[in-house]
């Protein structure tokens, strides 16, 4: 009977505390983090039409 | 269910209420966490009672420099200081005592702790001494005085080092009890260990880089850079406290109620979900910011398609459900809420928790949301809103939580009996009912455009006035009445602690027990295909009524703004 | 229990009818809430915008210097006032501790909105409309507003700025 009742694998999931750690950093340093610093690092500069309607160079 | 653990008897004392086998030398660790987060909360009452007699413009008692400056102190030392410290107290102790296990290192525990406390030290030092007029976010490019920085690191590297000893703990658990499942509680503070670790991290890596800014070393810190990662930090560091204060609620729901969870798997999914989805929602506080894209915006502020919301409203669910199957075990069977009427009132546990929930889910909760959607945020960024909405979640629903548990900590982790314990019932309330009002009024305000982190809202010297609606008259006092009511509460709480720990009478036994524990309620019938709590399902249906409601009355609101695209 | 460890066969427990029901009703609001958000962006007018440029604050205060020359009018406490017509680029500099300039604008009409700082973060606050928005140094924030409301308007800081945040309030008319 013993051998029949295997824990199921989502409960190893659930108990499993160090995967969740790394899922949870995982999540947040893709999803937030790096994705947020590259919208950051890949922003245009002020296009060149309007600074030369204002500044006429 | 004791285990034989290494180290023998000299490490460990056996409670005589629990039965649990507590390691003496994590028991000293977590008193001495516990302790600064009341001195922190002591410091945070008084700033607040100044700030509240300030921004009320009838008193305005603080000269414009201070305000600042002690608005910088009350939000590090309420928002940081006094809740970590709890919670470091909390994973010490629950990660060696709830499992009748050994602490892996009493050394890092006590490293880390020293390290917070220094930490702690130069921060508090710094903003009083004037160095560090920055308030809390400290957003770059002001700028404070280096030891600010390096205390900001200091005490996160401290708190590292004792989340680090909380998961050997766990190992160390696991391994000796293979194929073992956390208990529930130890589960959500599991969860709330796990967001420490991302927030902490996220504060190393902002908080490093601007030391050496503000040493001269880097030239420049980029305001959009700093932000996006702060928040990484200022944020998150909140949602450890929800996961610790629920995790909590299902603690005091059991030693007050004997109640637990009617279906343990739903809870934990619950917290699984806060794991992966509730710190990306950081992002609400650059929904109207340059440079990130509506699509990061959307995506991240929805927790993942709310997936941290969809988690709480389970624990809305689970935790008064899992004390009306309990009364109901115990025969408060009449009607809809004769089990919530028969419930232990008097236990100041039990009260202190209820209005945590409703105060929690009801005024944080769903402002919360409305704040953090994306458009809807242009009618609550930088109002008195904000701080609103977090006086209901975090203070309402965490440090209220964290006041009502400690009405079990003083006999069972301090070994005390509870000073002037009669006071104990009205507690909670006042402290409850002082900031509901307070954060309804702030809410309020800040629908009429009132900004947060304001000193004159008079524009005093400025080119132009202008006037608030002179409704807001109304709500300033409203809001002072809330607040004096809730700093009434905290210093009538933090007396007690104070009494209690320092001169209190021993807690000797079972005997000396002041607060109540409750029996296991009788086992269950089985009874297929009924509503297990037809109570909470009606409390949870009137929430969502109300959360609907909110939402719409702010679409429709913003739909009458002027058009922004 | 809380407290102690589950007994086993948590993981198989049949969830009881009213916490299944909760549980998708929480879950369809849930993903009512995120779908809400894509909606709003497509069919309805107020929206945090898609546009930022990269500057330097140094760029940013010769084209609202340029700005402010092309199209003043007059001043008001020391503070240009600017009249640009509907449709133009408009910029709106804050720096510890104004607004400038001051804006006269038709009501109905689109204006793209430039903001950025010179020094520190700084909170735009239209009043009493109550329309909220963050202004960076280094970053040139686009938003396109319609007025659609005519009267005297306030820009109030509300991002702590330093000592003298509490004077830091600006001016925009909008005429019919």
């Amino acid at each position: 009977m013993s051998e029949e009742r295997k824990t199921p694998f989502l409960q190893l999931v659930f108990d499993d505390f160090i995967l969740l750690l790394f899922i949870g950093v995982a999540v947040y340093a893709i999803s937030y983090l790096i994705w947020g610093l590259i919208e950051l690092a890949w922003l245009p500069p002020i296009p060149p039409e309007i600074k030369q309607a204002l500044l006429g160079r | 269910m004791a285990v034989a653990v290494e180290g023998g008897e000299k490490w460990f004392r056996t409670c005589d209420v629990t039965g649990f086998k507590v390691d003496l030398r994590a028991e000293k660790i977590a008193r001495l966490n516990a302790v600064m987060a009341v001195v922190s909360l002591l410091i945070a009452v008084i700033a607040a009672l100044l700030l509240v007699l300030t921004r009320w413009q009838l008193f305005h008692v603080l000269p414009v420099d201070w305000y600042y400056r002690v608005l910088t102190l009350h939000g590090l030392d309420a928002l940081v200081f006094w809740i970590i410290f709890f919670e470091l107290a909390a994973l010490t102790f629950t990660s060696t005592a709830f499992l009748n296990t050994r602490m892996s290192s009493p050394f890092a525990g006590w490293a880390g702790t020293v390290l917070a406390i220094v930490g702690w030290l130069l921060v508090n030092y710094t903003i009083l001494t004037g160095n560090a007029d920055v308030l809390m976010t400290s957003y770059a490019p002001l700028k404070a005085h280096p030891l600010f920085y390096l205390g900001m690191i200091l005490f996160a590297v401290g708190a590292l080092v004792i989340v680090t000893t909380f998961f050997a703990n766990l190992m160390i658990w696991r391994r000796e009890n293979p194929g073992q499942s956390l208990p529930l509680f130890v589960y959500g503070l599991m969860a709330a260990a796990i967001i420490a670790v991302i927030t902490i991290v996220s504060g190393a890596i902002i908080y490093i880089p601007t030391f050496l800014w503000s040493l001269g070393i880097i030239k420049d810190i980029d305001p959009g850079v700093y932000k996006l990662i702060w928040w990484g930090l200022g944020h998150p560091s909140q949602q450890i406290n929800v996961a610790a204060h629920v995790s909590v609620w299902y603690l005091i729901t059991f030693l007050a109620t004997g109640g637990t969870s009617i279906n343990e798997k739903i809870s934990r999914f619950a917290f699984i979900l806060y794991i992966v989805a509730i710190n990306v929602a950081s992002a609400h506080h650059l929904l109207v910011d340059p440079a990130v894209s509506p699509v990061w915006k959307v995506w991240n502020t929805s927790y993942v398609m709310y997936l941290a919301v969809f988690a709480s409203m389970i624990h809305a669910f689970a935790v008064p459900s899992a004390i009306e199957s309990a009364q109901r075990r115990r025969g408060f069977t009449k009607g809809l809420f004769e089990w919530l009427k028969a419930a232990p009132w008097g236990n100041p546990a039990f009260s202190g928790m209820w209005l945590s929930m409703i105060i929690f889910g009801f005024i944080g909760g769903i402002t919360g949301v409305v704040n953090g959607m994306e458009q809807t945020n242009i009618i609550v960024h930088n109002t008195l809103s904000v701080p609103g909405h977090f006086k209901g979640a975090v203070v309402g629903g965490t440090a209220l939580t964290f006041m009502a548990v400690t009405y079990y900590l003083i006999p069972l982790l301090f070994r005390k009996k509870i000073a002037f314990y009669g006071l104990a019932k009205f507690v909670p309330w006042i402290f409850g009912i002082g900031i509901a009002i307070l954060a309804v009024s702030m809410y309020i305000l800040g629908a009429f455009g009132v900004p947060r982190r304001h000193w004159d809202i008079t524009f005093s010297g400025g080119p132009f006035t202008y006037t608030f609606n002179p409704v807001t008259d109304f709500f300033w006092a409203l809001f002072g009445l809330g607040g004096i009511l809730a700093v009434i509460g905290a210093l009538l709480w933090i007396l007690q602690v104070v009494v209690s720990v320092f001169f209190g009478k021993p807690f000797n036994g079972p005997q000396d027990l002041q607060i109540p524990i409750a029996e296991p309620p009788p086992p269950a019938k089985e009874e297929e295909d009924k509503f297990a709590a037809p109570g909470t399902f009606t409390l949870v249906l009137l929430f969502m009524v109300a959360f609907i409601i909110f939402v719409a009355l702010n679409y429709g609101w913003l739909s009458a703004m002027w058009e922004v695209k | 229990m809380a407290i102690l460890p589950p007994p086993e066969g948590w993981f198989n427990q049949k969830v009881a009818k009213d916490e299944k029901i909760w549980m998708g009703l929480a879950f369809v609001m849930s993903l009512f809430l995120f779908f809400w958000m894509i909606a709003w962006h497509v069919y309805a007018k107020q929206n945090p915008s898609f546009t930022t440029y990269k500057t330097t604050p140094e760029e940013f205060y010769a084209l609202e210097q340029a700005f402010v020359n092309k199209y003043k009018v007059g001043e008001e406490n020391g503070i240009p006032v600017v009249k640009p017509p509907p449709g133009s680029d408009v910029f709106i500099l804050a720096r510890q501790f104004r607004w400038e300039p001051v804006l006269v604008l038709k009501k109905g009409e689109e204006y793209r909105f430039h903001l950025s700082s010179l020094d520190v973060l700084h909170g735009f606050s239209l009043q009493p409309v109550n329309m909220n928005f963050m202004v960076y140094p280094k970053y040139d924030y686009v938003l396109t507003f319609r007025p659609t409301s005519a009267g005297e308007y306030r820009i109030i800081c509300n991002e702590f700025c330093g000592i003298g945040h509490h004077m830091m309030i600006g001016k925009i008319v909008v005429e019919e």
